[in-house]
């Protein structure tokens, strides 16, 4: 078993367009820019190994990508060449396994009775005592804490109508662990539209984290195992859908770029983004349309990750047909967290930087809410800018509710 | 969800065209794949340099009159192209990063090797008639900075200008040099040094001891990563002199300012932008584009619209496809005719005295810019072409690159808005 090692670093033509828009390169000289680690130290990768500390700086976060006109997975390079990296040199932390493989924890916390209680009030002992500063973490930021219940054990719960249309959802660590009532939203939301939600529970974390903490080998056994589950399902004629945009990316365009696995190439065109899904029924005039009014003031922010998907903002066109809503678009570039990126305490002053310029615009708009798929975004939002940020299938599944 | 107009290129020509038909009330979606050429280009607007010969062009919106009939300003009413221009001004005046200059007269530049280029607009701090009124020229380089040598510059100027100025040059020390060992210094990374107020201060002070009144002050382009002039503003008002931009090689900060600017104003028209969202096909029908195919994850999706503008750039911006012998645009499937010998494409030397072939390849249109076949027929009739990848120039040699890029882009645009459906 390997992860591929095959990308050719050629098709850059060194043309420096993602050095300018890389989020990381304007926040640190530390960091050498994704034109150089990416493809041009590639090539030389090919021939000597590598002993370059500075791809811990690459947050992953694909701008890089979504700015390279030659189609380069520059950001993908970065992440096997980290891989590499690793496998001959210390850890800089000991937060690095845990944050890379965060489902363990969520696990094992939402297992135990009153587990969240306790794990959220370790958290901020944890803080108070700077353990978690030994541990690797920053101290400012905002950790995720963790719900009572899973979504899992919600979602059985739940009595669904049956319907004819039905998708499977693919709910991801951060829904099932830490804010299940968005998941929750997502079926009520789907429900209205006729369409029963499947949930599999032999679904395991995407492998985003891990692939960004340099552990592909790890990421590589958890695609393998969701890509059975999605073949099962989509031999099925079902599509899967996900809420959280970079266990959207990591399923239908990371897995292909990093991993040889066969079953993916029939699957991976039958993932779509929740958003996206409910935006295709509006095109097609299929979409239920019957929202109360919403008279609050909303700032939407695009996550990177969802818009590397190539899909447009699908929230944005959805949100904006529901009576009296006001939503701007924040357009102010990444919000630094970029997954776990911006928990590390060496990495958490960088991503705060990053983040500035969303943080004041945030900060200066008159708005009530930040709107905002990804779960950590969310989290990096309400750290830096003091407003709540509500994932936007909330918004419809509130706007339904009469 | 259908939309009147589908533009597929998101850089100079595609946001301009987006930006022109949507102030007419048309709705507008751009496709784009990667940032374009124009994010890290010099973000100048030549209009007309030099006409066929090598003579030089004093008034460029009268010169575009004189191009051979295969050229793409021939294609264009003048008024029209003057139109164009003018609401390029318009727009940046509107987002406040206003250019200057005169579409009646062509401008001498100094460049980032110290000679001179003819152009006709320009962002505000590049402001070259300074350089010929001021006594002093102060060329300013940064420690460590790739691609602009002060001391190099102001030897070249000294050669133009002879005696009849003092010219002096100086090298400013920044904190980035320290970490050189790990990046290259580049325009950006000076532009974020001197946004910061630490920064920003240490550069004035350096400079104070060297600056009058009557100074013009020359340095690579780095007065900040936003389509404003703040910088220069606070420069100016500080220091009581005056700067001059010269861009520099890619990344040119100018281009950057100038796509921001435009993104800006398209989003404020409520064009719609697609990222990453590449068109592998289109769907026509009686030659009739119906849609455009966008592959992403394997999946295919189509884009209706009435209307469709190509703006998808040239050999350079991925606009057409070169191979041996042959020369293609993918999306449309139009062959470009080309020598089938590789060697006849080019002169050998790079600078060499004429235009060069390969540069003029592109797709041959009629005078309302839809792509036509050998003997005139048109290809698609709601297609049009606009930008880089139109046959008959060289926008090296004449110096008329972003000035096809705009003027075609207008006519294609205000053309589809006159129609009605």
């Amino acid at each position: 078993m390997s992860v591929k090692l095959n990308i050719n670093p050629d098709q850059c033509i060194a043309c420096t367009i993602c050095v300018t828009a890389c989020p990381v390169t304007a926040a640190t000289r530390k960091f050498r820019g994704p034109k150089m680690t990416g493809p041009a130290l590639t090539r030389l990768r090919k021939l000597i190994s590598d002993d370059d500390n500075m791809l811990d700086y690459c947050s992953n976060c694909k701008n890089c990508d979504l700015a390279c006109p030659s189609g380069v997975p520059i950001s993908t390079l970065n992440m096997i060449a980290k891989n590499e990296y690793y496998k001959t040199h210390p850890r800089k932390s000991k937060a690095d396994y845990m944050l890379a493989h965060s489902e363990n924890m969520g696990k094992m916390i939402t297992s135990i009775p009153l587990g969240a209680t306790f794990a959220n009030l370790g958290m901020s002992i944890g803080k108070n005592l700077n353990m978690m500063k030994a541990m690797g973490i920053a101290q400012d930021a905002k950790m995720p804490s963790y719900a009572n219940e899973s979504f899992y054990s919600k979602f059985k719960k739940f009595k669904q109508v049956s319907y004819p249309n039905k998708v499977v959802f693919f709910p991801g660590c951060f829904i099932n662990y830490n804010q299940p009532d968005i998941g929750m939203d997502l079926v009520k939301v789907y429900q209205k539209n006729k369409i029963e939600v499947i949930v599999d529970e032999e679904f395991v974390c995407c492998g985003s984290p891990m692939v960004a903490g340099g552990y592909l080998d790890d990421a590589k056994v958890n695609a393998e195992k969701n890509v059975s589950r999605f073949k099962y399902w989509t031999d099925k004629g079902y599509d899967i859908i996900t809420a959280c945009t970079s266990c959207g990316l990591m399923l239908k365009q990371e897995y292909n770029e990093l991993f040889d696995i066969e079953a993916l190439e029939t699957c991976s065109k039958h993932i779509y983004d929740a958003m996206e899904y409910l935006a295709i029924l509006a095109d097609n005039n299929e979409l239920n349309t019957d929202f109360k009014f919403d008279n609050k003031k909303y700032m939407y922010h695009a996550p990177c990750h969802l818009k590397v998907q190539a899909i447009g903002f699908p929230s944005l066109d959805l949100l904006r047909q529901i009576p009296k809503i006001q939503v701007t678009e924040a357009d102010a570039g990444c919000c630094g967290i970029s997954e776990s990126y911006g928990f590390k305490a060496d990495k958490h002053e960088i991503s705060m930087k990053i983040g500035a310029k969303l943080f004041k615009k945030i900060k200066s708009a008159n708005v009530d809410y930040v709107l905002s798929e990804c779960g950590t975004c969310r989290l990096q939002i309400e750290n830096g800018s003091g407003k709540k940020a509500i994932h936007p299938i909330s918004i419809l599944k509130q706007a339904y509710d009469k | 969800m259908k939309h009147d107009l589908l533009i597929i290129g998101g850089g100079l020509s595609g946001l301009f065209a987006a930006c022109v038909a949507s102030r007419q009330g048309k709705k507008v979606k751009i496709l784009s794949y990667g940032e374009s050429t124009l994010t890290i280009g010099s973000g100048i607007i030549d209009v007309l340099g030099y006409d066929d010969d090598g003579n030089f062009v004093a008034n460029p919106i009268e010169g575009i009159k004189n191009v051979a009939k295969h050229h793409p300003y021939a294609k264009v009413e003048n008024d029209v192209a003057k139109k164009a221009l003018q609401t390029f001004m318009e727009i940046a005046k509107a987002e406040n990063y206003p250019y200057m200059g005169d579409v009646n007269r062509n401008r001498w530049i100094p460049t980032a090797l110290g000679n001179f280029k003819p152009t006709c607009l320009t962002p505000y701090s590049m402001n070259s008639d300074l350089l010929f009124e001021k006594k002093h020229i102060l060329v300013v380089g940064f420690e460590g900075m790739k691609d602009f040598y002060a001391d190099m510059v102001a030897k070249n100027l000294k050669k133009d200008f002879e005696e009849k100025k003092s010219i002096t040059s100086l090298v400013i020390k920044s904190d980035l040099v320290n970490s050189r060992d790990l990046r290259d210094i580049s325009s950006i990374d000076i532009a974020f040094w001197l946004e910061h107020e630490e920064g920003f201060n240490s550069f004035k002070n350096q400079l104070k001891p060297y600056v009058t009144p009557d100074t013009v002050i020359v340095l690579p382009a780095v007065l900040g990563l936003d389509p404003n002039y703040d910088l220069l503003d606070r420069l100016q008002q500080d220091l009581k002199t005056t700067f001059i931009e010269v861009f520099s090689l890619p990344p040119a900060i100018t281009g950057l300012r100038l796509n921001k600017m435009l993104v800006s104003y398209a989003k404020k028209c409520g064009v719609e932008i697609i990222k990453k969202a590449k068109v592998i096909a289109a769907e026509v029908v009686d030659n009739k584009c119906k849609s455009v195919i966008v592959e992403s994850h394997g999946r295919q999706k189509k884009f209706h619209a009435d209307d469709f503008i190509l703006a998808t750039g040239g050999i350079y911006g991925g606009g057409l496809i070169a191979g041996i012998g042959s020369l293609k645009e993918p999306i449309f499937n139009i062959d470009i005719e080309v020598p089938e010998v590789q060697t006849d494409w080019s002169d050998k030397k790079l600078f060499s005295k004429g235009k060069q072939l390969f540069a003029q390849f592109g797709i041959e249109v009629n005078n309302n810019l839809v792509p036509i076949t050998k003997d005139g027929k048109q290809i698609i009739d709601n297609l049009k072409i606009v930008g880089r990848n139109l046959a008959g120039y060289d926008f090296c040699y004449e110096k008329s690159g972003n000035g096809v890029v705009l003027i075609t882009a207008y006519k294609a645009a205000m053309d589809l808005c006159k129609v009605v459906r």
